[in-house]
């Protein structure tokens, strides 16, 4: 290339590059100032009034100061529902991770066995996840009485939803090369699916999987609001009866719980990934 | 291409390099085995040896992606290995091209050539995915040298490999560097693309005045593409010399040497 023609390419490319810059820049614009618009509307609808809550900070201040100390002398009532509260996470826990493994082998694109079925299942899980644990809790108290098991169902259908989507997303991304590679072995169309594509998601899975128990316990430690086991009935009981001081104990307890199960979270996650 | 002159001073100077991989005291893998090499300025060096040879390893103790465990490597008369200073100072004086291209493939090609600058910009201004005008004309042209200015706003990962490699030789060209470190760059290459890819290699760094490490385990590539050739051999040189003094008991003794074998001109 002669050094002339070398000259108008570079000068010619970057022509372009400052006017698709431009371009961009008045898209940018553009897209700002509609969210602006729309999330300003939205916040005016819904009442967000910064001065409301620094008014407001009186009231809270008498709240907390009304739940000060905890009563600890109530701990000992607790213990009971502490660990009801870990055992419904850990029991809705481990059936959601039961479940969620057949529902995104169904709802991945690569390894549903029809369309149909793949777009049923997405539904599914769909509207797993668009019902609170609150909202199944409700349901299940009704069907199989007050108490810690609604809990454990509530949890379980709810995280399903969770897992199975996150499961088949990944198992959607996997590296087609392996795939490829067992199919051209011969092996059956489960076989590519466990040792092909099992052994790619599995890290990820696992990962999802810790995550969601901390999910668990924190969705645990509120069902019981609900008549649905565990620390939330401790906690509702005694706001309804104006015992803050016991209140602020059962709030003490949740954060030990939730804190104490990051940090388990965390070891076991360095432990196998 | 001329023959290095040998009157000038060294632009890398390697003395007694070597690295050992884990066991601190002992047990651990002997990746390089005192190497000891000049490269001349405007050299295009071809290293030439199997897979696990060490080649990967001495490239990347010149630019101290591995720090070496014994021996020093001088850069234009300044000791580099030692330096506890600015690394980014150092780094952004060697392109590297890696054999597996190394591009961010969600990046568009020209911004891919564009991070060839970062390490002359500050962190803040990276901040806003931001270049300056000149870095990209710099950008630009690097990419035209070889010819993939057309292009430019592409993804990465829309293009085949050669024209990949094709880019990272563009991204190392835009650190300006005194040297590229080239590491294996065709080997996921075939016949045709990797000798089209190597003279784009050769034809920017002589044009540019660019010295040239390039690893290979290719023996045709570097009769043709080098004037001299060091061969190493489980961590060892064991040959020096021009490309034409490539004979069969030298390629022997690169590629076949065992682990008892005493190498008599190793002293």
């Amino acid at each position: 290339m002669s050094a002339l023609t070398f000259e108008a390419a570079v000068a010619s490319t970057l022509a372009a590059e400052s006017q698709r810059r431009g371009k961009r820049l008045a898209r940018t614009l553009i897209w700002a100032a509609a969210a602006i618009a729309v999330l300003w509307f939205s916040g005016a609808q819904i009442g967000m009034n910064p001065l409301a809550l620094v008014k407001g900070v009186p009231f809270m201040a008498d709240f907390f100061s009304r739940m000060f100390p905890p009563d600890l002398a109530h701990l000992s009532l607790l213990g009971d529902a502490t660990l009801e509260t870990v055992q419904i996470a850990v029991w809705g826990t481990l059936i959601a991770i039961l479940l969620s493994i057949p529902f995104a082998l169904l709802g991945a694109k690569n390894t549903t066995p029809h369309p149909i079925v793949f777009h049923a299942t997405r539904m599914f899980l769909n509207a797993l996840r668009a019902i609170n644990e609150l909202v199944f809790a409700l349901i299940f108290v009704s069907a199989v009485g007050l108490g810690p098991f609604a809990g454990v169902l509530a949890i379980a259908l709810h995280a399903t939803g969770m897992l199975a989507k996150f499961c088949a997303e990944e198992i959607e991304g996997v590296d087609r090369g392996p795939i490829e590679a067992m199919q051209a072995t011969g092996a059956g169309r489960l076989q590519v699916i466990l040792f092909g594509i099992v052994p790619q998601v599995i890290p990820a899975f696992i990962s999802y999987s810790i995550y969601r128990f901390d999910v668990s316990i924190r969705a645990a430690t509120i069902l019981g609001l609900v008549g649905a086991g565990g620390l939330g009935f401790s906690l509702i009981k005694t706001m309804k009866l104006f015992k803050y001081h016991e209140t602020a104990t059962c709030i003490l307890v949740i954060f030990v719980i939730v804190l104490v199960s990051d940090w388990v979270c965390a070891r076991i996650r360095a432990r196998i990934i | 291409m001329n023959t290095p002159d040998t009157q000038r001073k060294p632009m890398i100077s390697i003395r007694g390099l070597s690295k050992t991989y884990g066991g601190k005291g002992g047990g651990g893998v002997l990746a390089l085995n005192n190497i000891s090499i000049d490269v001349a300025a405007g050299e295009f060096l071809v290293i030439l040896g199997p897979s696990g040879a060490g080649k990967s390893t001495l490239l990347r103790c010149i630019n101290r992606l591995v720090d070496p465990s014994e021996g020093q490597v001088f850069h234009d008369g300044t000791e580099i290995t030692a330096h506890r200073g600015d690394l980014r100072a150092i780094r952004r004086q060697f392109g590297m091209v890696f054999q597996q291209f190394n591009l961010v493939k969600r990046l568009s090609v020209l911004t891919n050539v564009l991070t060839g600058r970062l390490g002359y910009r500050s962190v803040w201004r990276s901040l806003a995915y931001s270049f300056p005008e000149a870095d990209k004309r710099i950008a630009i042209e690097c990419l035209a040298r070889v010819n993939m200015d057309h292009k430019a706003f592409q993804r990465a990962d829309t293009l085949s490999g050669g024209e990949q490699q094709r880019v990272a030789i563009a991204r190392a060209l835009a650190q300006q560097p005194m040297v590229i470190l080239a590491d294996e760059p065709v080997a996921s290459l075939d016949p045709k693309i990797a000798r089209q890819v190597l003279g784009y290699l050769r034809e920017a760094a002589q044009e540019l005045g660019i010295t040239v490490l390039c690893n290979l385990h290719q023996v045709d590539y570097a009769r043709e593409f080098s004037e001299r050739v060091v061969g190493m051999s489980r961590g060892a040189v064991v040959f020096e010399g021009p490309s034409s003094a490539l004979t069969d008991d030298i390629l022997h003794r690169i590629y076949y040497r065992e682990p008892g074998e005493v190498e008599k001109d190793e002293a």
